[in-house]
């Protein structure tokens, strides 16, 4: 294996990772399901592209704005974000499943209307996007897309959010704002979404819109779960291993996605909780777990105390 | 005139189709309360079950039909065993069966792929070409057959459902499932019989597919519109998944034949976001206030 | 003088053509402990869920400290000092007891979104001081040595009063608890009654109990108000609605037994 296979498998790793890192928090955190993120990905890209592309010299090429990168990421992420925005405003009172299926809704809708607009090559896609994702520009955002993030959950904005998860209305007896934060969530994870598709258009050079199908919806969300709900090392190390392992199941190329399938299977009935399950591979994460198992094994022994004291009197 | 007619004739034979896969969604989701997204799948491997009853069985066409949908129906039922009952037994929340769902939708797609290949195959022609002039319209020999065979097996489900002691317990189940539990009626048998009847419709509706256009392992995308039409209609109820299909039909037809086939597609999911906007429930579905 | 902190005047709930609570008028006198007492599908419950924004108001008045809060959303009822706790208990389940108070203490902090992803100055004081009072408010109610345990780990007796504690987090003006001492023993309920005169006097609250357990609701409510299918029956002192003729025979009646 050579450098440039690995690095390209990293590559797309992190570029998976952003966009799971938003579902995460939309997922794992505030508790709502999407279908529908390859959209927002879809979004980031043409976006993206469009400000970077340089401007159309021949007829049939289709230019851009020929802008530095940082402004197609800001630009994607942005657009991603205002999006969701809309979204969000009619499809965040919807209950359980209808959300999802509103998300699976716009997601394919996004798709479709792509394939139709043919100022950006329609169907067939959009070559010539200049290749400006760099191992280092994809580690970068990633580093701060983990740090942001992680300081989000941390704070009561954050809590709210789990809150919003774990009890809606006592959530909302206690005072959060429910639809509030399910849009902050819903637009900071769109805004991830759009950026993991900036720099994904700008690694792969060419965009298409059959490469944001709900199958890649699916794909993020299926990482998200795997690694853990409502853990961010999780997300971190699902995104790495199920990114790279099917890219290094290769050899077994047409039963690959077979084992994926039964393996998303198996992980839901037999472990869950993922490989991580809401908790953190961090220091002040470790201290929690550690802190955790301590007060469960007092609460044991006291029951015991008591069961004990309770048969002799 | 002549052609809106011809195109409403269309379009209530792909929607009575849409009808036979959207009550298996919508079964499945009035007594589990999830959308079960392998149910796409189910009538993939439907197409393939008849396809391979007529061409390498060489089976008549009443006997591949029937092949076809009980494979279905096993298959159907195998899914639940395997990929719901246990988060059945843990009250796993919703959400579990639903990624559940893709996971098996995901395995069957990919085995076709693996075992029989990517490539698109062709029904055997069964039903001459030539349509029936019925005054200025002309009428599909095959499309007359699927409105009528659909309609039919509709028909036998909402008897099925109303008439017999276990279609009692399923409406019962779906109304409240724990309590039935508790009056004694086997809850466990009658989300297998649901998978069945789901299974079984799934397969019928998965030949005449593969009869109307082609058969290839990505055909569950498609009945991710029957799935659109009940949630039309309303998820979890069956007439309101018949009434959704066939608007639905109809207004694909109409908005191809007047307007672009390109938006063929995509006015599915605009009507589904709509829908969603103005009565998340669909057409037939309760409203209810949440009980605190 | 006293002064009525809640005032409900005339208020009803309709689901479809059942009317669940119809033209019901009381009110909750500040500082006081009141009780709401019927029979099971009196519309108690759903009382509560009317005062705190969980169902719309079909029709009447709620006010709260002399503000109309019928049609507020629950969060903002809960902004102004009206909380409450649940009759099936409804904690944060896979966060830590000091999490789930730590969660409820969110309305003492100011800082916003862009301040908690930099970890500005404000965030970092700010989180501090929610973690103290936090800690202060688990030590006052004796949850202190159980800080790490996962809320739905803890005893049921302590899961009631750690969701009390969750709701003191949000320096209630009014506290409205369902069923405090449903499932526990006279011992316990002993323990609740003494607990809840205390948070009254500690935190300068007003108190509306629903409760089931006679002995509970006339050993501590200052005033009690009946209710039988949806409507008022009665309302009064503990002593003078015990020896009510109509509170009587809707007990004995028509579900004897509820009342002991």
């Amino acid at each position: 294996m050579d450098m440039t296979y690995i690095q390209g498998i990293l590559m797309l790793a992190g570029i998976n990772l952003i966009a799971v890192l938003g579902l995460c928090l939309l997922t794992g955190f505030t508790g709502l399901f999407s279908f529908g993120h390859a959209g927002f990905m879809a979004i980031g890209a043409y976006i993206g592209a469009l400000m970077t592309v340089p401007p159309s010299t021949m007829p049939g090429s289709i230019g851009g704005l020929g802008l530095p990168f940082i402004f197609g990421i800001l630009a994607g992420g942005a657009a991603a974000g205002i999006v969701s925005w809309f979204i969000g405003r009619i499809t965040l009172n919807l209950k359980g499943d209808y959300f999802c299926i509103a998300t699976l809704g716009f997601g394919e809708a996004t798709r479709l209307i792509l394939n139709n607009v043919q100022t950006f090559g329609g169907a067939r896609g959009w070559p010539g996007v200049p290749q400006y994702s760099t191992v280092l520009t994809v580690f970068v955002v990633d580093v701060i897309a983990v740090l942001f993030l992680a300081n989000l959950v941390k704070s009561r904005h954050g809590r709210n959010m789990i809150a919003v998860r774990e009890e809606e209305l006592a959530a909302q007896i206690a005072g959060v704002d429910v639809f509030r934060y399910k849009m902050i969530a819903l637009i900071v994870s769109a805004v991830y979404a759009g950026v993991a598709g900036v720099l994904f258009g700008h690694y792969m050079t060419f965009i298409q819109p059959k490469m944001f199908s709900m199958t890649k919806s699916t794909e993020l969300t299926i990482i998200v779960i795997f690694g853990g709900l409502g853990s961010i090392s999780g997300s971190v190390l699902g995104a790495l291993v199920l990114t790279a392992l099917p890219e290094l199941l290769r050899a077994f190329d047409i039963w690959r996605l077979v084992f994926y399938g039964a393996a998303v299977i198996v992980i839901m009935i037999s472990r869950p909780k993922g490989l991580m399950g809401g908790m953190e591979l961090s220091p002040a994460g470790i201290r929690k777990i550690r802190a955790e198992r301590r007060a469960r094994l007092a609460l044991k022994e006291e029951a015991a105390r008591e069961a004990a004291s309770g048969g002799r009197s | 005139m002549n052609q809106l007619l011809q195109q409403l004739v269309n379009g209530l034979s792909i929607g009575s189709v849409y009808a036979l896969m959207a009550v298996g969604y919508s079964l499945v989701y009035s007594i589990m309360n999830f959308s079960n997204f392998a149910h796409g799948g189910v009538i993939m491997l439907g197409a393939y079950f008849g396809f391979f009853g007529l061409t390498l069985l060489k089976l008549p066409f009443a006997a591949a039909f029937i092949l076809a949908s009980v494979g279905t129906a096993v298959l159907a039922t195998l899914i639940e065993r395997v990929a719901y009952k246990p988060l059945r037994d843990r009250k796993a929340p919703f959400l579990y069966f639903i990624i559940s769902a893709m996971g098996a939708s995901i395995l069957l797609e990919n085995v076709v792929i693996a075992t029989i290949g990517p490539t698109f195959r062709t029904y055997p022609e069964i039903f001459a070409r030539e349509p029936i002039a019925l005054g200025s319209l002309a009428i599909g020999r095959l499309d007359l057959i699927m409105f009528f065979v659909s309609a039919f097996c509709l028909a036998c489900l909402i008897l099925f459902i109303d008439k017999t002691r276990i279609g009692k317990a399923i409406q019962a189940s779906a109304y409240n499932m724990k309590a039935c539990a508790l009056m004694g009626v086997n809850t466990d048998l009658v989300v297998l019989i649901v998978f069945a009847l789901g299974g079984f419709l799934a397969g019928i509706a998965g030949v005449f597919f593969g009869m109307k256009y082609t058969v290839y392992p990505q055909i569950g995308n498609i009945t991710t519109k029957s799935f659109i039409a009940a949630v039309f209609g309303g998820l979890g109820s069956l007439p309101g998944a018949v009434i959704g299909s066939v608007l639905l039909g109809v207004i694909e037809t109409l908005v191809a034949g007047y307007l672009s086939s390109q938006f063929r597609d995509l006015i599915a999911f605009v009507i589904l976001i709509g829908v969603l906007i103005v009565r998340p429930t669909g057409i037939m579905g309760k409203t209810a206030e949440d009980k605190a | 003088m006293s002064v009525d902190i809640l005032e409900i005047k005339g208020l009803t709930k309709r689901f479809g053509g059942l009317a669940a609570v119809n033209d019901v008028s009381f009110s909750v006198r500040e500082g006081g402990i009141s009780g709401l007492i019927g029979p099971n599908g009196a519309g108690k419950t759903t009382i509560f869920n009317l005062i705190t924004g969980v169902y719309k108001v079909t029709s009447g008045e709620v006010a709260f400290a002399g503000k109309r809060i019928e049609n507020l959303e629950p969060y903002k009822i809960a902004d102004l000092g009206v909380t409450r706790t649940f009759q099936n208990i409804r904690l944060f389940k896979n966060l830590s007891v000091f999490d789930n108070v730590l969660t409820a203490c969110h309305m003492s902090a100011k800082y916003t979104i862009p301040e908690a992803i930099l970890r500005l100055p404000r965030f970092r004081r700010e989180e501090k001081l929610l973690a103290d009072k936090a800690r202060g408010l688990l030590e006052i109610m004796g949850l202190a040595d159980r800080m790490d345990v996962q809320a739905n780990n803890l005893p049921y007796g302590l899961q009631r009063r750690l969701e009390i504690v969750r709701a003191l987090a949000l320096d209630p003006k009014l506290l409205l608890l369902d069923e405090p001492a449903a499932g526990m023993n006279p011992d316990e309920t002993e323990q609740l009654m003494r607990l809840i005169m205390d948070i009254r006097d500690r935190f300068t609250l007003s108190v509306l109990v629903i409760e089931h357990h006679m002995d509970l609701v006339m050993g501590i409510c200052e005033h009690i108000v009946v209710l039988n299918f949806g409507q008022k029956l009665a309302e009064g002192t503990p002593d003078e609605v015990s020896v009510d003729p109509k509170v009587m025979e809707a007990y004995l009646g028509s579900s004897g037994g509820t009342a002991c």
